[in-house]
């Protein structure tokens, strides 16, 4: 009933751990898949090992986070042995890269395969760091070369994780079409200041913001886009209960990430989420969850 | 951010410095804050003094340490909390083993019922001799300037742990895990308090992780049954980029 299938990858719900949250040890990640989540994204990892940004690098907010971690991460190097671990949970694992160059997203994609991943998700997004993410999302040459470089050379699925702090989202979307699925959304770049301080609290001065407090903003670019393009799309952006899973899905969205709920109300969410949905479509009478991607497109 | 005004800075050892604040809220023995030192860092620290008038102490250890060292009575500190899991609280005989600046967490514990060891490297080092209200305190040093030269684990061997109901721990990994082994033969009670790197307080960086478990929010505090049942503890953590290193 809660079977999906998403760029074709089966998962036995719609429900996967965001990139970013909780996923950059081996042991966590298998820890959340033992959860109910269906799938876990792994953090974002480049070419080389990167510290990220001095703390504060995350702050929380009414209605959400506000983080600029700055892509910290061990490097493709050393991710595999982390992956392996995860893998040992006995479900799919999807690996979150950035790069700047084609050539560059290529290589770490096929590290990626190398590893056992069942897809790769391409960081296109990420608000907070130069020459990456974002700087590399909005130019929809650069995303269409990327893209199409990595579709001709891997064996499965490609994401396209989108960032909506661009002129046009369905711009890029349409860049990156080649993708078997795209992600919406990263998340809103932001700030915030202390007043006693009277600074920027987070050292990098901009984050971005994930949460509830961006939900109606995820919505918005899963229905334009599922409007727009026949394309699979996993919503991401402020889930937090079923009912927030059931928009998303109901806007477009074949799969669904959730991140920073987990700091709200931990692991559990993802078993509470998929038994409140299996409910829902029992209670009625709706045979799969399928049925409903898109069913307040009008 | 919350912030609060320092009230009292008080030179503990030639490293660390407590820093006493006003701060209402409820706050449990082994529970931490996160202190922004703005345009320097933040670090995760425990409250070392748990009632209103609250209390940290500092180790120089890096660069935001350091810069919240030069604070001074009048200065505000800013930070986030309180955090994590506390140390049960238990009746009767207690034994608290406090390596380095491990014995800030210990602090608020100690009552007259309290045997207490704290360790360091040297003399100097040992935190708040002579202001406890303990039964007793033993010193261990690692160069032998004061009380038992050597390690807790070697000094514990030759004692009887059966007259405490309840062993408190923290201090380096290494110390810890050195330990380990000997407080489960021993089959006492105990609970040690962890310590990681953390970004966030809020269980969802990864930073502290350890097994799959978030020490920020699922401990700091770890009874000795789920401790010793755990794969990374004293062999595996992740350093600032997330790369797998030894302890």
């Amino acid at each position: 009933m809660l079977q999906v299938t998403v760029a074709g990858l089966k998962l036995e719900n719609p429900l996967m751990l965001a990139s970013g949250i909780l996923d950059q040890n081996g042991y966590t990640m298998k820890r959340i898949l033992e959860s109910g989540a269906a799938a876990v994204v792994t953090k974002s990892i480049g070419s080389e090992p990167r510290d990220g940004y001095l703390p504060p690098v995350i702050y929380p907010i009414e209605g959400g986070l506000l983080n600029a971690v700055g892509l910290s991460n061990p490097g493709i190097d050393n991710i595999g042995g982390e992956i392996k671990i995860a893998l040992s949970a006995g479900k799919p694992v999807i690996g979150s890269i950035f790069g700047s160059t084609p050539d560059e997203f290529l290589k770490l994609a096929i590290s990626m395969e190398e590893y056992g991943v069942s897809a790769v998700e391409l960081n296109l997004s990420c608000p907070h760091v130069q020459g990456y993410g974002t700087e590399v999302g909005s130019d929809p040459v650069l995303v269409r070369n990327i893209v199409k470089n990595l579709k001709g050379s891997l064996r499965i699925p490609v994401f396209s994780k989108l960032s909506p702090n661009v002129n046009s989202v369905l711009e890029i979307a349409r860049a990156a079409s080649d993708s078997d699925a795209l992600v919406l959304i990263n998340t809103v770049k932001g700030m915030a200041i202390d007043i006693v301080a009277k600074r920027p609290v987070l050292s990098n001065i901009y984050g971005g913001l994930s949460g509830s407090a961006i939900k109606s903003v995820g919505l918005r670019y899963v229905y334009e886009v599922k409007r727009e393009m026949d394309i699979d799309i996993i919503g991401v952006g402020g889930i937090e209960n079923y009912q927030d899973a059931l928009e998303y899905i109901m806007a477009g969205s074949k799969a669904l990430q959730i991140g920073t709920a987990l700091g709200k109300f931990g692991k559990s969410i993802f078993y509470r989420i998929s038994t409140e949905l299996a409910e829902y479509l029992s209670k009625n009478n709706i045979r799969s969850v399928m049925d409903l991607v898109g069913a307040a497109q009008i | 951010m919350i912030n609060s005004t320092i009230v009292e800075k008080i030179r503990e050892t030639p490293s660390t410095i407590t820093f006493r604040f006003y701060w209402e809220e409820k706050v449990l023995p082994g529970q931490f804050i996160m202190i922004w030192v703005p345009g320097y860092g933040e670090i995760p620290m425990s409250l070392s003094f748990t009632g209103k008038k609250k209390g940290i102490t500092v180790k120089a250890y890096g660069v935001p340490s350091r810069k919240l060292q030069e604070l001074e009575p009048g200065d505000r500190i800013f930070f986030m909390g309180p955090y994590g899991k506390p140390f049960t609280e238990s009746h009767g005989k207690r034994l608290l083993i406090g390596s380095g600046s491990g014995m800030a967490s210990l602090l608020p514990l100690v009552n007259q019922d309290s045997t207490v060891i704290v360790s360091a490297r040297n003399r100097e080092e040992l935190l708040y001799i002579g202001k406890m209200q303990a039964e007793r305190v033993v010193t261990i040093t690692d160069d032998g300037s004061s009380g038992f030269k050597g390690l807790p684990h070697e000094y514990l061997a030759s004692m009887d742990l059966s007259v405490f109901q309840r062993l408190y721990v923290c201090g380096p990994e290494v110390m810890m895990f050195k330990l380990l082994p000997l407080l489960m033969k021993a089959g006492v009670k105990a609970e040690f308090s962890l310590e990681r790197s953390m970004k966030c307080g809020i269980g969802i960086c990864d930073s502290c992780s350890i097994d799959g478990f978030q020490l920020c929010t699922e401990g700091p505090v770890v009874s000795i049954e789920k401790l010793s049942g755990l794969n990374e503890f004293g062999k595996w953590k992740l350093d600032h980029s997330g790369k797998r290193i030894e302890v």
